[in-house]
């Protein structure tokens, strides 16, 4: 049933017929199958294997949060005057992937952008895991963790005040963390029929029993989807305002103080640009091999890579775009100062970062004109990775090329991470990819009922019908 | 399915029909609809676009629900912010206005999202009776395969419409359906089991234990310090201020300065300082050591031997002996350093100590644009711009007519004529009667200054047009004309 069939090519545009987003000649049962077998076979020794790394990073960030925090901020190279180090810049990279998710469930539902189903799921679980990362940097940046929640506007008896309220980090605040909550119930929510599915399966009685309440007596019954589909559309409506609000407000961060190299205005759009594009670079770097290792093809098909590509190409265009008006804008307003620290950036001491962000971030994906690059996944992975280490290096670029040359010359200096530094942003990858293998180990990985929703119907009983007239494409000879 | 042999007799509940296919599950359910039936419902592994249509499901008003919370949402957040920042604690940045909305939109903004996305969460499982995890359909074997990709249709027994054969054979005749099967109620009885209901209202009292000792705690007093886990800063190694230290014989964490030390970059000569020329080495020192009240032993017979003899130095009559002896039970109380003024208010019959009869500065036009300046800006509010005891807050007290009022001294009168330099600068420095001791705020060549530019107020006064270079005499009385 679930047999690989890329006999189909789904990349090539008919205007006849409605390319599929399912191939294979599969039915309900065959889509119920597939993916639930990937949570019901044996674990393979690749998951172990992945798993005990991904553990041995967790642990290590673990053991070096400990570490900091018993010790104090100290062990980071921030300093005088680069106070802003790798904490903001593994924050904004993580918070960045974590825009993928929700946009590909908000806005392409908004939009009917169908293919979304397949990769939904994938996308919305990294969007959750990439937002505990990211939420991680900063409540270990404010210093003594344990008073982590003067952050937020609770009654204090020992500090007797408030929080300020116009500042860009208390915006944050509140952008992340409803981002977080939001993001995580829209995820649930749209897992509960598919953890339904696994319930209905399951031999096995804790399983049964985990599943049980987690898809809190589901039934699919047609009142249930009614109103279900309902809060799914408001979810959407809501989340795509709050995807881009939340970049906005994590650019503000930046953009709201007076620092050349961060005061401009291009910073919202440009930041949100941003975090599409590497919240997609990330999509294809899980995509890719995940697709392969469980035997997705089917339904995660070539189509949908490509269009992640395209999308990819489309966002990281407009990453070049802002650079390049960052200089424009620099020269054109005429201040010294904005003009040097974009000349700084570029060519100052830092220029090697600089370097690595424009070629991996706006020359990379420029290959993704070629159709070649666009349907060939080995090499859309390895583009992808570029997109993941270039967007990294933009946050670096923007965070630490503006503050070490700051206002005052004599105050001017170099930032210097330490091991702690490195490690702790190699230990986040270890607690991304730990979260990510469990969801991929236990939980609906692609969203089931949604990718049901988008198959073209059996038509049992209108088999006769001459002229298919919903344009479904039908390649099972048995339907 | 039906076991109508069982002794309990489940009851029936509902028809199930069964369907491999949307298409006949839509088709049967418009039938249904069409045959009059109203509690019927289908299940289906995914949600069947025209199914509201064909089974008469009417719109759901969750999205009313969510405008509601998503509005209080917004209004949440303004509150908050409102109340907190331009209420409880308003910050002042930058002389902005505590209070401006354009900086309260983001967090208004992302409460209204929260409110309203939670809205729809808990509002779409409200209306759809979830969770529930008990339910009888979970007893039909079959029914599993609702979740994966069978179709189902069901008939309520309570339906107006039933009839237990009709509607049987309306289900047997739906096109596409695969097998129609009897629903019974769950048999299970549908009470929770006494012990464990027990339980768990003991569990939730118990949990109830520790809040409410917080609670108590937190709104009563208490003679021991808070609990502190976490100490940050609070507790430290140093002695602070008025504590008892256990390192010193005297106990005291505050430790006296050493007789006879400066601290360093504080030294500044005596006279300079004091306004009081010494006698010896020890006077300097007395002098300098304000704090040290075991000192005074030292000092006084110092200050009691001066005035007989440094007399013979002055240059001028010591007229102003006598009208400070007059006045010296008035001057003691202002004096809130008792040592420094050598004038400790147990002995009223203390002599004067050694002043320095005139300015021990360098005086030059600048000495007295300062002297003006500072004279202005501290002393002219109550003595007046020209010293006559006229300045703003006396002429205010008068006309409020404050009886505990004593009005400024006028600088032209001749006790203060008479007057030297020291006296005067002492009296600035440690002030006198009701006024308040300038020291702490005016710099000592600050104050000298202003000395030297009373000296020429009172000058304005008390000059003769001999004392005025002829010069200038020229040009005044070229003014004058």
């Amino acid at each position: 049933m679930a047999t690989v069939n890329e006999v189909i090519d789904t990349t090539i545009d008919d205007p006849g017929n409605r390319t599929p987003l399912v191939i294979g000649g599969h039915d309900y049962g065959s889509i119920t199958r597939l993916v639930c077998g990937i949570n019901e076979s044996k674990t393979p020794i690749a998951w172990y294997v992945a798993m005990l790394a991904s553990l041995s990073l967790l642990g290590m960030l673990g053991g070096l949060i400990g570490y900091l925090i018993f010790t104090g901020v100290g062990v980071w190279g921030n300093n005088n005057p680069v106070y802003w180090g790798f904490p903001i810049v593994n924050f904004v990279f993580w918070v960045g992937i974590g825009h993928a998710g929700t946009l590909i469930s908000a806005i392409l539902f908004i939009f009917r952008q169908n293919w979304r189903t397949s990769i939904n799921r994938f996308a919305e679980a990294m969007t959750i895991f990439a937002v505990v990362c990211a939420g991680l940097f900063p409540g270990i940046h404010i210093g003594r963790v344990w008073v982590f929640y003067w952050l937020f506007p609770l009654p204090s008896l020992q500090l007797a005040m408030w929080p300020q309220f116009r500042s860009p980090l208390l915006w944050d605040v509140f952008a992340v963390s409803t981002y977080a909550t939001v993001s995580l119930i829209f995820w649930y929510t749209g897992m509960i029929p598919d953890l339904a599915t696994l319930r209905d399966r399951t031999n096995n009685k804790i399983l049964r029993i985990v599943y049980s309440v987690l898809s809190l007596g589901w039934t699919g019954s047609a009142r249930s989807w009614s109103r279900y589909e309902k809060a799914y559309t408001l979810f959407a409506a809501l989340a795509a305002p709050l995807v881009l609000s939340v970049h906005t407000i994590v650019s503000f961060d930046f953009a709201v103080s007076q620092l050349p190299g961060w005061h401009t205005t291009i910073f919202p759009p440009y930041f949100v640009a941003g975090a599409v594009f590497s919240g997609f670079g990330m999509v294809l770097t899980l995509m890719v091999p995940a697709r392969q290792l469980f035997g997705l093809q089917d339904v995660v098909t070539k189509r949908h890579l490509e269009n992640v590509c395209k999308i990819l190409l489309a966002t990281g265009s407009m990453v070049g775009y802002a650079y390049a008006m960052e200089f424009f804008i620099a020269w054109y307003g005429g201040n010294m100062y904005e003009q040097f620290a974009f000349i700084n950036r570029a060519f100052g001491p830092y220029w090697w970062a600089y370097w690595i962000m424009v070629s991996c971030n706006v020359i990379s994906p420029q290959l993704f004109w070629f159709k070649v690059c666009r349907t060939t996944p080995w090499l859309m992975f390895v583009i992808s990775i570029f997109v993941n280490i270039g967007m990294w290096f933009e946050r670096f670029v923007i965070t630490v090329t503006s503050l070490a040359r700051d206002f005052l010359p004599s105050s001017w200096g170099m930032f210097e991470p330490t091991w702690v530094d490195y490690g702790m942003l190699v230990g986040s990858f270890g607690l991304f990819f730990t979260l990510f293998l469990l969801f991929v180990r236990f939980g609906p990985i692609v969203a089931m009922a949604e990718v049901k929703s988008v198959m073209p119907f059996p038509h049992h009983n209108r088999r006769e019908e001459p002229n298919n007239p919903h344009g479904d494409f039908h390649d099972d000879p048995d339907q | 399915m039906s076991e109508d042999t069982n002794n309990t007799e489940p009851k029936l509940i509902g028809l199930m029909a069964q369907f491999d296919d949307p298409d006949s599950l839509l088709a049967a359910c418009e039938k249904v609809r069409k045959a009059g039936y109203t509690k019927t419902d289908a299940y289906t592994p995914f949600p069947l676009h025209g199914i509201d249509e064909a089974l008469g499901i009417k719109p759901t008003i969750l999205p009313w629900i969510v405008l509601t919370l998503g509005v209080m949402g917004g209004f949440a957040g303004l509150g908050l912010q409102y109340i907190t920042n331009a209420e409880w604690y308003p910050f002042i940045i930058s002389a902005k206005p505590v209070w401006s909305l354009p900086a309260n939109i983001p967090v208004i903004f992302e409460l209204v999202i929260l409110h309203s996305a939670i809205a729809v969460f808990l509002g779409m499982l409200a209306l759809n009776k979830l969770p529930t995890f008990s339910n009888p359909l979970f007893r039909v074997p079959e029914f599993a395969r609702a979740t994966d990709d069978k179709f189902f249709l069901t008939i309520d027994v309570n339906d107006e419409k039933y009839k237990p054969n009709k509607t049987r054979d309306l289900m047997d005749g739906l096109a596409g359906q695969t097998d129609v099967i009897e629903v019974y109620e769950d048999p299970s009885p549908a009470e929770i089991p006494k012990i464990i209901k027990f339980v768990g209202i003991g569990a939730a009292v118990v949990a109830l234990i520790p809040p409410i000792l917080l609670w108590r705690a937190y709104y009563q007093t208490s003679t021991v310090p808070r609990i502190n886990p976490i100490r940050d800063m609070d507790i430290q190694l140093r002695g602070d201020t008025q504590t008892i230290s256990p390192v010193f014989a005297d106990g005291r964490t505050m430790r006296p300065r050493i007789p006879g030390t400066v601290a360093r970059g504080e030294w500044i000569d005596p006279i300079m300082l004091t306004g009081i020329v010494p006698d010896a080495g020890k006077q300097n020192v007395a002098f300098l050591q304000d704090d040290e009240a075991p000192k005074e032993g030292d000092q006084k017979p110092a200050a009691e031997e001066k005035p007989a003899e440094e007399k013979p130095e002055a240059d001028k009559p010591m007229a102003e002996d006598k009208p400070a002896e007059a006045k010296p039970a008035d001057e003691k109380p202002a004096e809130g350093k008792p040592a420094e003024g050598a004038a400790p208010a147990a002995q009223p019959e203390e002599p004067e100590p050694n002043w320095v009869k005139i300015a021990p500065i360098t005086v030059t036009r600048a000495t007295l644009e300062r002297g003006r300046n500072r004279y202005n800006i501290y002393c002219s509010v109550c003595h007046g711009l020209a010293g006559d005891g006229d300045g703003l807050v006396a002429q205010r007290a008068l006309q409020l007519e404050q009886p505990t009022w004593i009005p400024p001294t006028n600088l032209h009168t001749d006790y203060l004529l008479t007057q030297p330099d020291g006296k005067l600068y002492n009296t600035i420095t440690h002030g006198i009667r009701k006024m308040k001791g300038y020291g702490d705020q005016i710099p000592a060549e600050d104050r000298w200054a202003i000395v030297t530019y009373v000296r020429a107020l009172q000058k304005t006064r008390t000059g003769t047009p001999e004392e005025i270079p002829a010069v200038e005499m020229k040009e005044l009385e070229i003014k004058g004309q």
